[in-house]
């Protein structure tokens, strides 16, 4: 008995060398593992084994049939394809998904408007969250005690510093770092007491830019601007200019696009405020530039049709999967 | 504000349509948000908006004025009572024991009022600025507030005691009680209007419930005064009382109205209410002064800010049509002679000379060239300066690598399938401990709501409370990541620091089901897996690990990973009672990734290694060892025998149970040998093995068990 399981052992080895497709495969299997194949007949003698020899023989047999499944299972992955083994090929099986996230619509956006502005030669900055009374108002002309700092309302901490309420606060610490020219974004959360409602959060981000170089004149911050939201919104896109009143700019200006039938504001600028550059330092009299500071969650909603600032904040996947 | 387009044409001639001119008004800065259209009596209304720096707008002669100036029209004066003829109020006097607060204050005593109805024009007008008609003289205080700008306050004149009128601080703990009837106690910097017993008016903000005019009112005593913007404001903020008079005085009243102010409204109720008597003004104090009269402005000035030559002849029309009292200079030459035609360039500049900018009383905001070189620009049109882009000088714009980090970071996360959240960077304490936790963090004293009073020191229960969104809204798995800071609060009172960190939080299911694959829970080990991975993009090498606790992970199963042995990230599994906290039935994976400590040990630019050209021999150990002896130190120890010519240890099989003892484990090993020399033959790996196994049986008392 142990000599023809050797035998059976030894010959499907050189017909399983020759089994170089899967057609050839299944029929090295049915030859074998089939209802009348040879192992099979094989199992069938066992029962003339002597009971004392029999244990030893079933042990052997069933070693030999796992090698020749597992043999057959490689050879089966191994072959290479032909046409009749896609037999069992069904077309409208769903392809399985590798698993798929998403970057926050806020981030994209912000990459998205950091790049239009490092093609123009603006580099990426940043500065800290939690900042002095200084660099949030004194640096940027805004009186301690004065109506123009309503808009400003902020958070505390009791050493009596503050949550920026601006990204403006990093163009002072990069004035006061370095020397024009300058070409700056600062994108960033800044924060402010407002309720929250379907238009304010007490948390949101900005992108604040700014451009210091002797000869910066106010028809380049138009063009700068002009271009930026055109290669956001479109080339066709109407905007215009309207006067307005910042204290770290001047002369100032909001900028708006047409939306619709009316104008929609879309960010503030201006010329840099002679006071600014005073209090960082610089020769008022012949430093020259301009600022300009946008809000992403109102970028990101007019471009996205997005009706209320709390989904940005809320991270439904239903919400952040929209963007992936 | 509203304007009332019917009262413009007391002062200004305007050219319909209306919506132009708004649009006029709006791109000169002065913001035109709303143009609507009243019938009965037939009206157009401005709803304008203005900015801090322009209170001279808010009323409608200032509105005039700025149509004026954009239009180049000339503008019409109310109707003024001369004021002459008359005799002082015998026996009044008016006091200011603080000049700080109010340098001038001035009053008119109208004795015998006859007549009490409020002409329609009057009713209509105040009602289309949204007030409601009171009385007679309410409204006309009110009418010159919304034609002039100047706040007036109407005394019931037989209310005041004592025929006096002080101007004065507060006594300590006086109470006072404003016209709503709510009494208030007044701060030592407050300014009270006082007769000779008590407060009588909180000046600039709210007049008194004692001295209110009613309908039984004969006789009036009329206030006009300039109060100091700083203490109205203080005020109105300390008590939160604001009116359209604190709205004004906060934001500086033209000094000249107060006096044009007055004259109006005597002007007004002589008419209407055809007094018995009015007496001759009596004053204290003096007009404030604006601080800068007049400003030097010089033509390149124009030029350099802006861009664009605007011609001189222009800006002198243009300041002149604003109300400025604009007088040239030239240099070289006698005033008015100009000679652009004959010089070179750079001399023709300096030629174009100069100008003494007189600045009147309503424009303290101009103060500066800069200032007029704004007021220029406005009126030449922001539409009518062409666009150019600045010369890009030859400097490189480098990328701050930490950014990059996080993009890389950003991209390689939400490829594996995890989504970004953007959380609050407050927080409440809730789920965080008291010491462990919130010892150092960053206290905010005036939250907004929800007791939002930390400037978190942890992303874990912002993270939590977006998985429990998410799992009440229906997911069973939510895998995110955020990118932000942490905050901490350094001892001794220094500045706060704030860290960026990448935080991971995995919860539910690793893979969904589906025909092919079954699904499986997320463990501690992806989470592992997606951190380590993260090192390793950032270029981290010589990792150990360390366990450590954290107040919210279980009390097992937390771990930090250290690069050169500085710890850069922390994992574990968030605790059970933190899990009821926020209701979730299965564990949550969580991890910060310090990316600022990484950037340290991050390699910017990978340098290319060469890989071994001869073949690898691959070995496997499989092995029982006890429970307490770790998978890593093995791993070491193997790597440590391989004599140089071990490429890479893994584990490939964990086991526990069936054949293997109570209290051991199956660990088993993938072992590649490869020698950057040389081909290695069987022999030469055999022995290393035979070695390394021996070791292994005496240091750890393995054993090795199979084939």
């Amino acid at each position: 008995m142990n000599d023809q399981i050797s035998r059976l052992e030894n010959e499907a080895r050189e017909d399983l060398a020759r089994a170089d497709s899967a057609e050839k495969i299944e029929s090295f299997r049915v030859a074998y593992l089939g209802k009348k194949g040879k192992l099979t007949e094989l199992f069938k003698l066992l029962g003339t084994v002597p009971p004392e020899e029999k244990k030893a023989v079933g042990a052997e047999l069933n070693r030999l049939k796992q090698w020749l499944e597992e043999a057959v299972e490689k050879g089966k992955g191994n072959a290479p394809r032909t046409d009749a083994s896609r037999e069992i090929f069904d077309e409208t099986l769903p392809g399985i998904r590798p698993p798929q996230g998403s970057i926050h619509i806020l981030q994209q956006t912000i990459q998205e408007i950091s790049a239009i502005f490092h093609r123009m030669g603006f580099e990426t900055v940043e500065g800290p969250e939690i900042e002095t009374e200084f660099h949030n108002f004194t640096a940027l002309n805004i009186p301690l005690d004065h109506p123009s700092r309503d808009a400003f309302d902020t958070f505390y901490t009791p050493q009596g510093q503050l949550l920026r309420s601006q990204t403006s606060t990093v163009q002072i610490r990069v004035m006061k770092d370095r020397k024009p020219p300058l070409r700056i974004i600062a994108p960033g959360r800044v924060y402010r007491p407002d309720t929250v409602d379907a238009s304010h959060s007490f948390m949101f981000h900005q992108i604040e830019g700014l451009m210091v170089d002797s000869g910066a004149t106010f028809s380049d911050l138009k063009g700068v601007l002009h271009l930026f939201l055109r290669e956001l919104f479109g080339s066709q896109t109407k905007i215009r200019f309207r006067p307005h009143f910042f204290p770290f700019t001047e002369p100032s200006v909001e900028v708006d696009i047409q939306w619709g039938k009316g104008w929609l504001e879309i960010l503030g600028a201006g010329s840099v405020d002679p006071n600014v550059f005073d209090e960082v330092g610089y020769d008022k009299a012949v430093t020259r530039g301009f600022a300009f500071g946008l809000g992403v969650e109102r970028i990101a909603m007019l471009r996205h049709g997005i009706n209320d600032i709390r989904h940005f904040y809320e991270n439904d996947l239903r919400f952040l999967r929209q963007f992936a | 504000m509203k304007i009332s387009t019917n009262w413009l044409k007391d002062f200004v001639t305007l050219a319909p349509p209306f919506a132009r001119i708004a649009e006029r008004l709006t791109l000169a800065g002065l913001e035109v948000k709303k143009c609507e259209t009243l019938t009965q009596p037939s009206d157009t209304l401005f709803e304008i908006e203005i900015t801090s720096n322009r209170p001279d707008w808010l009323s409608h002669w200032g509105v005039a004025r700025e149509i004026a100036a954009v239009e180049n029209l000339s503008l019409k004066n109310p109707v003024l009572d001369p004021e002459t003829g008359r005799v002082p109020p015998p026996g009044w006097k008016i006091h200011i024991k603080d000049a700080a607060g109010c340098p001038y204050y001035t009053g008119v005593l109208i004795e015998g009022i006859t007549e009490f109805k409020t002409p329609d024009f009057i009713v209509n007008r105040l009602l289309a600025c949204a007030i409601r008609s009171i009385n007679l003289v309410v409204d006309i205080t009110n009418y010159v507030l919304l034609e002039v700008g100047q706040p007036l306050h109407a005394f019931d004149a037989d209310l005041i005691q004592g025929k006096e009128i002080q101007v004065r601080k507060p006594k300590q703990g006086e109470k006072f009680t404003v016209i709503n009837g709510a009494q208030i106690e007044l701060r030592p910097d407050d300014l009270v209007i006082a007769d000779s017993d008590r407060a009588v008016a909180l000046a600039g903000v709210m007049g008194g419930k004692d001295s209110e005019i009613n309908e039984r009112t004969r006789n009036v005593f009329l206030e006009s005064a300039f109060f100091n913007p700083g203490r109205v404001r203080k005020t109105s903020r300390a008590h939160q009382l604001s009116s359209e008079s604190s709205y004004r005085f906060e934001r500086r009243v033209d000094p000249e109205a107060v006096d044009v102010g007055r004259s109006r409204a005597v002007a007004l109720i002589q008419k209407y209410g055809k007094p018995r008597h009015i007496s001759a003004v009596i004053k204290a104090g003096e007009k404030p002064q604006l601080e800068v009269k007049s400003i030097h402005l010089r033509f390149e000035e124009v030029t350099q800010v802006l861009g664009v030559e605007v011609k001189p002849s222009q800006i002198a029309l243009i300041l002149t049509r604003l109300g400025l009292h604009v007088k040239q200079h030239t240099s070289g030459g006698s005033a008015g002679e100009t000679a652009e035609h004959s010089r070179s360039p750079s001399t023709l500049n300096k030629e174009r000379g100069s100008w003494t900018v007189g600045i009147p009383s309503f424009r303290p905001d101009l103060t500066r060239p800069i200032d007029l070189v704004e007021e220029i620009a406005r009126i030449y049109g922001f539409e009518n300066i062409p666009e150019t882009l600045p010369a890009r000088p030859p400097l490189s714009v480098g990328e701050n690598p930490r950014l990059s980090l996080e993009r890389k970071i950003r991209y390689f996360l939400s490829g594996a399938g995890l989504s970004e959240a953007v959380t609050f960077s407050l927080v409440s304490d809730e789920g965080l401990d008291p010491e462990k936790d919130l010892q150092h963090a960053v206290r905010i004293v005036n939250p907004l709501q929800h007791g939002l009073h930390w400037m978190r020191p942890t992303f874990v229960t912002s993270l939590l409370n977006v998985i429990r969104k998410n799992v009440n809204a229906g997911a069973d798995s939510v895998q995110i990541f955020e990118i932000a800071n942490i905050y901490g609060a350094p001892a001794g009172g220094k500045h706060p620091v704030e860290e960026r960190t990448c935080a991971i939080a995995l919860y539910g299911k690793k893979a969904v089901q589906s025909w092919l694959d079954a699904a499986r829970a997320v463990t501690f080990y992806d989470l592992k897996g997606y951190v380590e991975a993260v090192l390793t993009s950032a270029g981290c090498q010589e990792r150990c690990v360390a366990k450590i606790e954290k107040s919210y992970f279980a009390g097992q199963g937390a771990e930090e990973i250290r690069v050169w042995q500085t710890p850069v990230a922390f994992l574990g599994e968030v605790s059970g009672e933190l899990l009821k906290k926020w209701d979730l039935k299965e564990p949550v994976f969580y991890a910060e990734i310090s990316l600022e400590k990484l950037m340290e040990h991050a390699q910017k630019i990978p340098a290319f290694k060469e890989w071994p050209r001869y073949p690898a021999i691959e070995r496997d150990l499989s092995l029982v060892v006890k429970e307490s002896v770790k998978s890593g130190d093995l791993m070491r120890e193997i790597q440590g025998m391989g004599e140089g010519l071990i490429r890479e240890v893994s584990l490939f099989d964990l086991f526990r149970g069936k054949r293997v003892p109570e209290g051991c484990k199956n660990l088993a090993f993938r072992v590649v040998y490869q020698s950057p020399e040389r081909t290695l033959v069987s022999e030469d790996v055999q022995k290393v093995h035979e070695k390394i196994a021996q070791s292994l049986v005496q240091k750890y008392q393995v054993s090795f068990q199979g084939r």
